[in-house]
């Protein structure tokens, strides 16, 4: 989706993006050409629409969102659109997984490991681990852990 | 007024890109699999997942490599078939890695990490309108798996599909124009009929449809050994016109056998039901080996 300043030709800018309620995102775009400001608001149904597409972003895009610099405008006919990432996929996050208090403690390379399964499968197959990881006494999930959780299941 | 491709990039949402990515993923993760198959019917209940589970055992036994990939998430049933119900997939050092059956069959099934008895819930801020994301919500699910798993090389990953002729359609688009579909019916023209509109949603696509089974034809008897009729016969009954790949007979044994996991590689070999599925893999093989 793109916006443009109909008096101005130009692509708008966005601004500033929040979660105005549940399942609502209130976007401000602005045109960089007058400095006209608008504000799309999604419903629920358009949020959660986009949000099945399935598309994540990770911190870095994160960022760009938390501070845009966006609109790129080239003096050519053909301009870049307005930048910043999309507040859709912002707000579906990609999880991070986060460590139980009460179980055994993971190691960054392990839980790196974990995150990069989908999310999806990722519950069942962090129990499944864990449970390894108690029944052979370790404190600690680390690539032996998760190897011996592996051969555990026949893989 | 400028128009929307004459500006730049997607907006700046990073969309287009993340699915292209995502697809590129797909094929790359794919790219060992000699063969997909895709089974499915249209009509439910004609026992679709149960031959797929039969026919990679079967498969598996003549030598092959076999994956099964059930794409049925409201419905799945490959854990429970393959007997790995239990059995969580794992972040392997090259990507997801998904349980084996006792034959050494690779099986990727919602199924595996959904309680028993439990629907596919997906979050939704949405509430009362999934029936306008709940099919892309799926759709992006299994792509997330596809893209994620480590099958490494196979020469079959048979994909168990979902009931409904649109959506035998739909996976087949999704799946790519490489895969081929063999289509489960029974000796009914209620389901024939269903088949039928199956193939009618698959004629615009570029999959090859390789022919149909015809499951549940007739009963298999333990006590005289003989297969009698299991529906009315209908000598009037309009055929399917792709061919038949084989005719394969209801067995109560093997029902047994699949509620733990087993197939029919664990019956006797003497056995009917193992003579006819061992003739529908063979047929598969034949025909997709006329088709490469």
């Amino acid at each position: 989706m793109k916006f443009l300043c109909v008096p101005c030709d130009s692509p708008m800018t966005m601004r500033a993006t929040e979660e105005s309620e549940p399942g609502s995102l209130s976007v401000i775009y602005t045109c960089p050409e007058c400095g006209y400001e608008m504000a799309m608001l999604t419903n629920p149904s358009e949020t959660q629409f986009v949000r099945s597409l399935g598309v994540r972003i990770g911190p870095a895009v994160a960022a760009a969102i938390a501070s845009p610099t966006n609109g790129v405008v080239s003096d050519g006919p053909v301009e870049q659109a307005a930048a910043g990432k999309c507040p859709f996929s912002a707000m579906i996050g990609g999880a991070a997984t986060e460590v139980a208090t009460d179980g055994p403690s993971w190691t960054p390379e392990a839980l790196a490991r974990l995150d990069a399964i989908p999310e999806m499968v990722r519950p069942m197959a962090r129990a499944g681990i864990e449970m390894v990881a108690r029944e052979n006494g370790h404190q600690l999930i680390d690539e032996a852990v998760l190897s011996a959780a592996r051969a555990r299941f026949g893989m | 007024m400028r128009s929307y491709s004459q500006i730049v990039g997607d907006g700046g949402s990073g969309v287009a890109e993340q699915i292209a990515e995502i697809e590129h993923s797909i094929a790359r993760r794919m790219a060992n699999i000699r063969h997909v198959v895709a089974i499915g019917s249209g009509k439910g209940g004609v026992g679709k997942s149960t031959l797929t589970r039969q026919l990679a055992a079967v498969l598996t036994l003549r030598g092959k490599r076999v994956g099964v990939l059930d794409a049925d998430f409201n419905g799945p049933s490959q854990a429970v078939l393959g007997g790995v119900r239990d059995l969580p997939p794992m972040p392997g050092a090259e990507g997801l890695l998904v349980p084996r059956t006792r034959e050494g069959i690779q099986v990727l099934s919602v199924g595996s990490v959904l309680a028993e008895g439990a629907a596919l819930d997906l979050p939704s801020v949405a509430p009362g309108s999934s029936h306008t994301w709940r099919a892309t919500r799926e759709f992006a699910n299994l792509a997330e798996l596809l893209a994620a798993v480590h099958w490494g090389a196979l020469d079959y990953l048979l994909v168990d599909l979902p009931p409904g002729p649109e959506r035998t359609a739909q996976f087949a688009n999704f799946l790519g124009p490489g895969i081929k579909v063999v289509l489960i019916s029974i000796p009914s023209a209620l389901a024939r009929g269903v088949v039928a509109r199956s193939l009618d949603a698959l004629r615009p696509l570029p999959n090859r449809v390789l022919g149909y089974v015809e499951n549940m034809s007739g009963y298999a008897c333990a006590g005289c050994g003989t297969v009698r009729p299991l529906f009315p016969e209908e000598p009037d009954a309009a055929g399917l016109d792709i061919p038949c790949l084989g005719r394969v007979p209801f067995d109560p044994e093997l029902a047994q056998l699949s509620d733990r996991g087993l197939a029919v590689t664990d019956m006797n070999p003497k056995n009917e039901v193992v003579a006819a599925v061992t003739r529908v893999a063979a047929a598969i093989e034949q025909r997709l080996e006329e088709a490469s």
